[in-house]
Parts: structure tokens; sequence; C-alpha cells
């Protein structure tokens, strides 16, 4: 019916039910069966205050109807009297940028959420294990073993994987449903920018993990674990943040371009970006050359803290202490 | 054979150990012991390569301890320390597999030493929820799990009740006789005179004596007295005897000279009689 039309470009269902008589559907209406009823083609009897969304599909429904009984009146036929009241709609070009951005600033919105939450997660998950095992003394039979090196990198790499699986899994099922609902809908080109965000996901990781565990590896203890990581998870969230600006329309200004490229806010900001189209293939580049010369210098530096503090149990231990301990011993 | 050689190792100022060195043989069972603070856990943990000394080797069998000669040594730390919550069989097998066992014979060692050590029923709980002397148990477990052929034991018989003394020491007894070396600490003297066979005494990281408890007894056993005697004449005690509870030995000592002092001159001399 012509509501029913109306009221799926307004992405409502109507259902529409017959009733005996005026006094039946005012009953309806008041026991809440019935959200409104039409009444002599004229009147809508709702309890409340009818919803927008009803209220817009009934009128333009009536509007159809009667133009069209109107229409046949003066003589068109059925079915031109139907092309005449549902003419073919505008057809929208951009010049420059994309028709679909709507889509496109979603799955950077996601991706943006997904990261920061999978890095959040799973870094500090690294860093909980690394204290455990110090707390409980299992590290002294640990290293009897194997090289903190060794250790460190086995549980990093070991989470690592853990957490890219789930994010595959985050990635396949939600966006699986999207498209089955008709939420999302995706061509080839959208691919290409969801495998973007799992490729961040290692070398964001692979940065933040080393970070968390060389400095869980100077505490004993949980408590003081969650104070010594603070900085690192208030890396994480103002990036995270970062990355909405990047969302704008505008494209987030030199705030979001610049944050793009420093390793620490890179995987989270980047992803975006690139989902966008707003980053030039130079600028992700120099991204992915910056991220990966940092990573490795990071992971070098945090294993020599590891291994130098991670025999000492009580008092936290300090920075320099441990690099210097990680030498001689 | 174990062979420590020069070991020394400082801590900053303090000095843990110096110039430490003594053997322990296959099939022996060795006790370790000192007070407290002398040196007796840093140079387990040299053994095991969780510490590096500034001097010194340790041998295994002539050759140098590396990585993978380690994965022979069993360790048993003074804090013990395992995964509080990891259930007890998968934490044996674990351990085992760490020190190069395949999966399936770790998991069947872990099994049989679960077993060996009364604990078949609890072999799927959690560390944390056993009693502290059970988990004092699964930490000698880990260590024995994978048959080393050297066993560096840190306290091992501190907080065990009687019976978990004398299960500790029949396994202890039962590896030695099976070719391995153990080494272990106590402060319980009488324990590690009745159960090894040869013992290294340590006292602020340096040897005090080491060899056959037997040797040892015979040659720095005995009471010991000290008497000091104000004013004496010299050479007081020459020739005097001393009769104890167990017989009557000649004294013998070291005569102090006339040492003058601002208050009054005082001449200290020492006896020693052996009983």
């Amino acid at each position: 019916m012509a509501a029913d039309g109306a009221g799926a470009d307004l992405d409502a269902k109507i259902e529409p039910r017959r009733v005996r008589d005026r006094a039946q559907a005012e009953k309806l209406v008041r026991d809440g069966d019935l959200d409104a009823a039409l009444v002599e083609g004229r009147v809508v009897v709702s309890d409340k205050e009818l919803p927008d969304k009803l209220d817009s599909a009934l009128q333009v429904g009536q509007r159809q109807v009667s133009t069209g009984a109107t229409l046949r009146r003066q003589g068109l036929s059925e079915s031109a009297a139907r092309q005449a009241l549902d003419p073919p709609p505008l057809r929208a070009r951009t010049l420059s940028g994309d028709a679909n951005s709507d889509q496109k600033r979603f799955i950077a919105l996601a991706a943006g959420i997904l990261l920061y939450g999978q890095l959040l997660t799973y870094g500090l998950w690294v860093a909980t294990g690394v204290v455990e095992e110090k707390s409980s003394r299992v590290v002294e039979i640990l290293l009897s073993t194997i090289s903190p090196r060794a250790l460190m990198a086995g549980k990093i790499v070991g989470l690592g994987l853990l957490g890219m699986v789930q994010l595959l899994l985050i990635v396949a099922v939600g966006g699986g449903l999207a498209l089955a609902t008709g939420s999302l809908e995706a061509t080839a080109a959208d691919v290409g920018p969801v495998l973007l965000v799992l490729l961040w996901f290692p070398l964001g990781y692979a940065l933040y993990a080393s970070m968390y565990a060389a400095t869980a590896a100077l505490v004993s203890r949980q408590e003081d674990m969650q104070s010594a990581t603070t900085p690192l998870t208030i890396l994480i969230l103002v990036s995270f943040f970062i990355s909405f600006s990047a969302l704008d329309p505008s494209g987030g200004g030199t705030l979001a371009q610049v944050a793009s490229l420093v390793p620490f806010s890179c995987p989270l900001v980047m992803p975006g970006r690139m989902a966008l189209g707003d980053a030039a293939p130079a600028e992700v580049a120099v991204a992915i050359v910056l991220m990966v010369a940092t990573t490795i210098l990071l992971v070098r530096v945090g294993a020599r803290i590891y291994a130098g503090a991670i025999l000492r149990t009580g008092k936290p231990v300090k920075l320099l202490e441990a690099l210097r301990a990680s030498r001689t011993s | 054979m174990l062979s420590l050689e020069g070991l020394t190792r400082r801590y900053g100022e303090v000095v843990a150990l110096e110039d430490l060195g003594f053997q322990v043989h296959r099939g022996q069972l060795h006790g370790f012991v000192g007070p407290n603070g002398a040196g007796k856990t840093t140079t387990m943990r040299i053994v095991i390569g969780v510490v590096e000394p500034d001097a010194g080797t340790v041998l295994w069998d002539g050759a140098p301890v590396g990585a993978d000669t380690r994965s022979d040594f069993g360790y048993m730390p003074e804090e013990r320390g395992l995964y509080p919550k990891m259930r007890v069989a998968n934490q044996l097998t674990y351990m085992a597999q760490l020190h190069g066992v395949a999966a399936q014979p770790a998991r069947a060692a872990a099994d049989a030493w679960i077993e060996r050590l009364g604990l078949s029923d609890r072999a799927d709980t959690r560390l944390e929820e056993l009693s502290l002397g059970n988990q004092q148990r699964i930490q000698l477990g880990a260590a024995l799990v994978h048959e080393p052929s050297l066993l560096v034991l840190d306290e091992p018989f501190s907080g065990l009740d009687p019976g978990g003394v004398d299960v500790l020491s029949a396994v202890l007894a039962e590896r030695a006789a099976q070719g391995a070396a153990v080494v272990f600490s106590s402060h319980q003297l009488e324990l590690v005179e009745r159960v090894c066979d040869a013992v290294s005494i340590i006292n602020h990281g340096r040897l005090v004596a080491s060899g056959g408890v037997a040797e040892l007894t015979a040659r720095h056993g005995g009471q010991t007295l000290e008497v000091e005697v104000e004013d004496a004449p010299k050479g007081w005690w020459r020739g005097r005897h001393v009769q104890g509870r167990r017989g009557r030995a000649r004294a013998a000592g070291r005569g102090g000279g006339r040492r003058r002092r601002r208050r009054r001159p005082r001449r200290q001399d020492r006896a020693q009689t052996g009983t």
C-alpha cells in the first residue's frame, strides 16, 4: 500500500490491519494493540502523539492515494497515474570525494574502535602475564632453561597471534552480519580498507606490547603494574581520540596528518585516514617505515630492560638500573 | 661431576661470593650449608644460569655449562615459584617440555611423578588451590619431572612436615642411586649429617670446608671449649687436662703475650680442649 511504500523509504515497517468499525479501532488503539487507526481515510487516531516516522509515512501515503484518485477522475489510466506519482529519483554524482563516504567513515570509525580495543586489551594482557611470572617467582625456574628474550618474545608473539585471530573473527562476523542485513554494501574496493586495518594491528601491537612487557618487568605486583603502565594506556587513548578528528569531513587537518606519521599514534590514526582515502601513498610509506624502525628499536631496548629487571623482585626497579644490569648479567 | 672453580660475585659493594669452589660427584648427595646470607642461593643461581658470576667457571662433566647442558639440570628455588592458576598436571608437563622432553613422554612423566608424590587425586587442581605443603611437593616435581642428571635444590626441606621430609629424602636418595648428582642447601644440620654423603660449608661467600661427612666430622668435629683467663701466667694451660663428660683430653691452645693497654695490662690466654 502507499503508506507501506513510504514507510519503506523511511526505514520503517508498517503492518496494516482491517478493523470492523470505529469503536473497535479506538479500543484497539487505547489497548495498545494498534499504534494508530486510519478512520474514513481522513482522520488518524492514536493514543498518544503519533511517532514521527509513522506520521510522515501516513501523510505521504494519504497524499499519494488522494492524488491518484484525482488523476484517475481526470481520466488518467491506472498505470499512467502510478508513473506520475512515482517519478525516478535524482542520481547522485560527486566531483571529488566519495558518494559512499558515509559508509567509509563508518568503516574508519569501526577500525579505530577495534584497534583501540585490541591494542589496549592485549597490551595489558602481556603486562599482566609478565608481572604474574615475576610475583609468583616462576620466572626463576623458567630462566634456568630459556633466555629472557625468548620468554618475552614467546609471550608477545603468542598473545599477538591470539589477538589477531580474535580481530579476524570480529571483522568476519561483524562484517558478515552487516553485509547480510544490508547495513553495509561491499564492493571489491571496500575489501582493501578492511585489510589495511588488519595490517596495522601487528605493527601497533608489536610496538606497544614490547613497551608493556618492559614496563611490567620493572615492577613485581599487579597494583604497581597498573600505575607503571598508565603512560602507555594514555598514549593509546589520546591516539584514539585523535583518530576521531580524522573522520571529520575536513580530514582532521594537520593534527591528524602528523599523528598518522608518529609511530605511537600511527596505528590508530592511519587506518582511518587510509579508509577514507585521505592518505597519500607517500605518507603511508613513510608511516610504515617509521613504524617498523621504531618498533625494532623499542623491541631491542625493551628486551634489555626486561632481561635486566625480570629477576629483581621487591621494590620497583628504576629504568636505568635495569639497562645497566642487563649489560653486566 | 659438577665442578665449581673460583666463583666470585659482587653486588655493588657487597661481596656475595669470593673464590668459591667445590665438586659434586654423580651418585652423591651433597649438602650445602652455611648461615643466612653466606652465599648459598647465589651459588646455586650461578650454577643454574640465572645469575652470571663476575669470575670463575662452572663445569659439568668437564665442559663449561651452556644453555643445552642446563636443560639436564633440575632446579628448586628457595622462593617457591610456579604458575598459580595452572593445573598441576599441565604445569608439570609444561616444565618437562621446557627442558626438552617431547609432549607425550612429558605427559607420562608428569603423571608418574604426581603419583609418586602422592597427589594423583589433585592432578587437575590449580596450584593455588593446594595446601602449601602440597604446593612444595609439586615444586619438587617440577625439578624432577625431566629426570635431570644434576639436582640443585635451595632449602628443599624447609616447610615440609615429617612425612614430606621422608618422601623427599627417599626421592633424592633414589635419584642419586640412579646416577644423578644432588646438591641441596639446608639449615637442618642433623638432617644433612644423616642424609648426605658429602657436605660443603660456606660463610661470608667463602668456602670453609668441603668433603665427605665422615671425614669432616673426624677432622673438625668434637666440642670446642674456649676459656679466657685474666691475669694468667704465660702458658698456664700447658700440661693440663680437661675432664669432660665423655673423657679426658689434653689442653691445647695459643698463649698471648703481655699487651699494654691504657687501662691495665691484661694477659689473655685461650685454651682449647678436645673431647
